[in-house]
């Protein structure tokens, strides 16, 4: 992430000097500034498609487990492109509105292609939304778990302990593979009572094995579902990322040489991070996600790495969807299976334990131990970063809106 | 009501200590595993003592094993007694409740006793110790479901009385231009009437406080027992969904971006009045009651107590600030302005709460969010506020205002204008940094209120110059010098009586009011002097003939005849002021004519004189009747 943010810095100052130096915008500097930008975008996807090995190290387990952290999905490496999304964001409005004449993007094309940008991130706005209620849901994930190992770690193990622990995992498998129809209240919710919420709840628990355990812990789940509808009634993750990209298209022709490429490419990015976030945590209403995002145009060479990142997700996410999920965050994987495990383990369980069983049990126990403590560590920071990345949209939005104003065309936000 | 605590026996004191020094040596193990070797050793130690401690307690009650073994039985099956029982405990009354945790705490008597010597015990031991965190486990499920049921059984509802109110006020219906904010319809815009009516609660209960106690048993046997976090999941997830129930009740719907950056202007001025409504009622009353709630049954344990309340409300919380961002990403629109200037007001006033609700490091987020917020609207609301001057600069016209009578720019402006003393301390401090030109610069002799310097004054003041400015421009497509005197005339006229008819005068001042008032009587005098000079200069005579005199007679009469023509069209609305304007008018054309004819009548001949003194007189007074020009031709000249 650092070099990133260093190229950004350097990368600013060259421009305002130069845009300084001269007030015409030089069409052979900006053709070296649109260069530049595609290969930070390229590098940093590069970096995030393989992250850098680590130094060699006597303790392999560090290794290990520094290799597990930034692996794809994980929540290090969401944060990671939450990072990269706001370095490229501020290097895309550095070209965009630096020392340019205002009456320059109010003319054709910009004067459809960037209400278009606008309007895209709006919809980002509402994706942003939903997927920090999402990690809300991924929060109660961990807090289900970290109740599963709670009762496991007591020693001596009894049935009770086993019994907690067992309809702790029941609910969290169960949350873990819910599809968002029914993750998520259904359009009825939306503006419904809490009666409907309840009513929701029980049908949950009897979904999840139909034992008393099971369908008390049904109402836990209730709970994600009364605030899953965070962005309001009828709205639908999978159609905003769908209707990003409708009219994202490359420039042809002379627009591809210009300013249209820089808007194309910021604004691929956007969708796509939006895309990523979406399918990594419980979103509103996600079906058909994997087909909604239209990938760029593979000879494009800044896309190569963003497109392999693309095609690693989208499989996992047809693999997933068939058999439901509720994300594809690396954790939440690694928890799911770890959660089955367990339940098998709780399910053959006769007190006293039986050592080896145990000795197993307690080694998955302390892995579960681990994605808590780590869950715990990064998601309120990465809900953070999501704030940020909405308040950096609103931000670039209004300042955009401003250029516009100055420039006398618009004076309205479109949209 | 029992509590947990209050129900230890005397023998079980000294398990208490006994378990207290166990987890203190548990949990320092726990804390850190680098534990230096001192350290480690004293814990060691401890624990060693703590062990055959345990031992001489447990040799003391050996004998009486099967004497525990009974009273353990014997609470297995009351514990058993509630699990498929679907009533709640409470219900069953007192004496069952102590019984319940009296259970409860036997169960616990064994599993303590039992993990203090863990290696020395038997296999019959063993399997009491099994059964025990069986028992434990059915008897926190059971518990986890009396706390649900309790709180649903004994929900109160915050005052419904608020709800009442909010159906009954009636909204403004703004067009998103100038021209329909009619007098009419601002009458009914005083805005603030029902928010006194909150402050009017303090806390109300959301929970029957005759449980309370028995609540807060629950919650201490549960942390007791290790079972914290089943409580906070149940205590969260049944008041939050109470609260999501709540904010049906008050209606108030979530929206998405894209649905308030679309939303039609009357649905999104509704849905920002209710806004205003209910980020006050939830902050100030509704959460404010949750936060008690939560005081008074986690109240030991403050920071679970805090991070429920932030649980509970986050959500409900997170989705009324989207909204407000959302409201800030539309365009600044005038007409917006007040809409604005109520969410702002609400949104600094609840800042002292929202510090209250969420006073700590956890809750930091949504207290900066609510600050964030606040900052935004209120540069959003000063933002527009001073677009309104640019739209009142920018707004033209082609062709001149039919009939000179009152611009819709003048209505629109004016009546807005009195919308605002309702906001005049906000407006003051958003205004407050804002230079402008004021038309009074200066304390004069006339003026003494302050409020005539306020910031919020300078800045009305100098809205309404832009107006004169705009109406000058306006005058100037006249091509009749007299009805452009009659344009101006009557729109000055008509600023005045707002101003002077409203709080709006102790904002502009005696001196700006006297100033106007001797600006449209100026208007008065051009507008007799280039409509009537002429004409009344062919009355006066010098020793003229017959024939000149009748030439003159006719003139005149053609002239009036023109002049009516004309200016019965025209349009004086304001009655007073069409009074005064036939009066002066009558009094100096009939003095003229009737000098005229009575010094030259006979010469020039009856038949030669078409008007009577009479007739001019009845005919004056139908000028500037016209009555106001219909809507469509309104509308087709808008700008």
């Amino acid at each position: 992430m650092r070099p990133a943010q260093d190229n950004q810095g350097s990368f600013l100052g060259r421009i305002s000097i130069r845009r300084n130096q001269f007030v015409d915008v030089n069409n052979e500097q900006e053709q070296e500034d649109l260069e530049l930008f595609q290969k930070h975008i390229a590098d940093r996807f590069t970096e995030l498609l393989s992250p850098p090995q680590p130094p060699p190290s006597d303790e392999t387990n560090t290794v290990a487990s520094v290799a597990a952290t930034e692996q794809i999905m994980s929540v290090t490496w969401l944060r990671k492109l939450m990072d990269v999304f706001l370095c490229c964001e501020a290097e895309f409005k550095a070209i965009l509105l630096m020392g340019r004449d205002p009456t320059q993007i109010s003319k054709p094309p910009f004067d459809r292609l960037v209400p278009e940008m606008l309007d895209r991130s709006i919809k980002a706005l509402d994706i942003c939304t939903a997927v920090v209620n999402g990690i809300d849901s991924v929060r109660h994930y961990q807090r289900l778990a970290e109740i599963a190992v709670t009762a496991l770690e007591q020693r001596p193990l009894g049935d009770g302990n086993v019994r907690r622990a067992k309809r702790a995992l029941a609910n969290l498998v169960v949350a873990l593979s819910l599809e968002d129809k029914e993750n998520v209240s259904g359009g009825g919710g939306g503006g419904g009572g809490g009666n409907k919420t309840t009513e929701r709840s029980w049908s949950f628990g009897l979904r999840s094995g139909g034992s008393s355990a099971a369908s008390k812990g049904g109402a836990t789940i209730g709970q994600l579902k009364s605030s899953s509808w965070a962005v309001g009634r009828n709205w639908s993750a999978a159609k905003q990322i769908h209707a990003m990209t409708a009219n994202l298209t490359p420039p042809r022709g002379n627009e591809a040489a210009g300013l249209p490429q820089p808007m194309f490419i910021m604004s691929t990015v956007m969708v796509f991070v939006m895309w990523v976030l979406t399918a990594a945590v419980p979103c509103q209403e996600r079906s058909g996600l994997a087909n909604h995002l239209s990938v760029p145009p593979k000879h494009l060479n800044w896309a190569q790495s963003l497109i392999g990142i693309h095609e690693k997700i989208g499989d996992e996410w047809k693999k997933k969807e068939k058999k439901g999920s509720a994300g594809l965050m690396e954790e939440m994987t690694r928890m799911e299976k770890l959660g089955h495990s367990l339940m098998e383990f709780a399910d053959g369980f006769h007190y006293p334990a039986e050592k080896d069983a145990a000795e197993s049990a307690a080694a998955q126990v302390a892995e579960m131990a681990e994605i808590c403590r780590r869950m715990e560590e990064e998601l309120v920071p990465l809900q953070q970063q999501i704030r940020e990345v909405f308040h950096r949209i609103v931000r670039s939005r209004a300042e955009i809106l401003e250029v516009l104003e100055q420039a006398g065309k618009v004076s309205a936000p479109v949209v | 009501m029992a509590e947990f605590d209050t129900k230890l026996p005397v023998s079980g004191e000294k398990n208490h200590v006994f378990e207290a020094c166990h987890h203190v040596v548990k949990a320092l193990r726990a804390s850190d595993n680098n534990l230096d070797a001192n350290l480690r050793k004293l814990l060691s130690d401890l624990e060693s003592h703590l062990l055959t401690f345990g031992i001489a307690d447990t040799k003391v009650e050996d004998a009486g094993f099967s004497e525990i073994k009974e009273r353990f039985k014997e609470a297995v099956k009351i514990i058993r007694s509630w699990e498929t029982n679907h009533s709640t405990i409470l219900e069953a009354g007192l004496s069952e409740v102590n019984q319940f945790f009296q259970a409860l705490y036997d169960v616990q008597s064994v599993l303590v006793g039992f993990k203090a010597l863990p290696i020395k015990t038997n296999q019959k031991e063993k399997d009491v110790y099994n059964q025990a965190t069986v028992a434990l486990d059915i008897a926190m499920l059971r518990l986890e479901k009396e706390l649900r049921d309790v709180l649903h059984q004994h929900k109160q509802h915050v005052q419904p009385e608020y709800l009442a109110v909010s159906s009954r006020r009636k909204d403004i219906v703004y067009d998103e231009s100038f021209v329909s904010l009619d007098d009419e319809v601002v009458v009914e815009a005083s805005s603030h009437e029902d928010d006194q009516q909150i402050s009017d609660f303090s806390n109300s209960d959301l929970v029957d406080p005759s449980v309370i106690p028995h609540i807060k048993a629950i919650a201490n046997v549960m942390f007791a027992c290790e079972y914290d976090q089943a409580f906070c999941e149940a205590f969260i997830s049944v008041q939050r969904e109470a609260l999501d129930e709540y904010m049906v009740t008050l209606e108030m719907e979530r929206f998405s971006f894209v649905d308030v950056l679309k939303m039609e202007w009357e649905d999104l001025n509704g849905a920002m009045r209710k806004w205003t409504r209910v980020i006050k009622i939830i902050t100030q009353v509704y959460l404010a009651s949750e936060k008690q709630l939560c005081g008074q049954i986690l109240g030991d344990f403050e920071s679970i107590s805090t991070a429920c309340l932030i649980e509970i409300s986050k959500d409900t919380v997170l989705s009324l600030l989207n909204f407000g961002e959302a409201v800030v990403l539309r365009s600044r629109k005038p007409e917006m302005l007040e809409r604005f200037l109520s969410m702002y007001e609400v949104s600094a006033e609840i800042l002292v709460d929202v510090d209250n609700l969420f006073p700590d490091e956890t809750g930091s987020f949504l207290r900066i969010a609510f600050h964030d917020l606040s900052k935004k609207l209120a540069d959003h609301t000063t933002a527009t506020f001073l677009k309104f001057k640019d739209a009142i600069a920018s707004d033209e016209s082609a062709r001149p205002f039919h009939g000179g009578g009152i611009h819709h720019l003048t209505r629109y402006v004016m009546n807005y204008l009195k919308l605002l003393p309702e906001y005049t301390d906000t407006l003051n401090s958003l205004l407050q940094n804002i230079h402008v030109d004021d038309s009074i610069p200066e304390k004069t002799g006339e003026d003494v209120l302050p409020s005539t310097f306020s910031p919020m004054a300078r800045h009305l003041r100098s809205i309404v110059t832009t107006l004169e400015s705009s109406l000058e421009r306006k005058a100037q497509l006249y091509a009749d010098e007299a009805l452009k005197s009659i344009f101006l005339m009557n729109n000055f006229r008509y600023m005045v009586q707002k101003v002077k008819g409203s709080e709006l005068r102790h904002l502009f001042g005696d001196e700006w009011i006297r100033k106007h008032i001797a600006s449209y009587q100026r208007n008065v005098t051009n507008y007799e002097r280039s409509s009537w000079s002429s004409i009344l200069a062919l009355l006066t005579e010098k020793n003229d003939s017959v024939r000149t005199l009748r030439e003159r007679c006719k003139l005149f009469s053609l002239a009036f005849d023109d002049v009516y023509k004309n200016q019965t069209h025209w349009s004086v609305p304001d009655p007073e002021l069409r009074d005064d304007l036939h009066i002066s008018t009558s009094v100096k054309v009939v003095q003229s004519y009737r000098g005229f004819l009575g010094r030259n009548a006979v010469r020039i001949g009856e038949k030669h004189i078409r008007y009577t003194c009479e007739d001019i007189e009845n005919m004056l007074l139908d000028l500037f009747e016209c009555s106001p020009s219909p809507r469509s031709l309104l509308s087709s000249r808008r700008r």
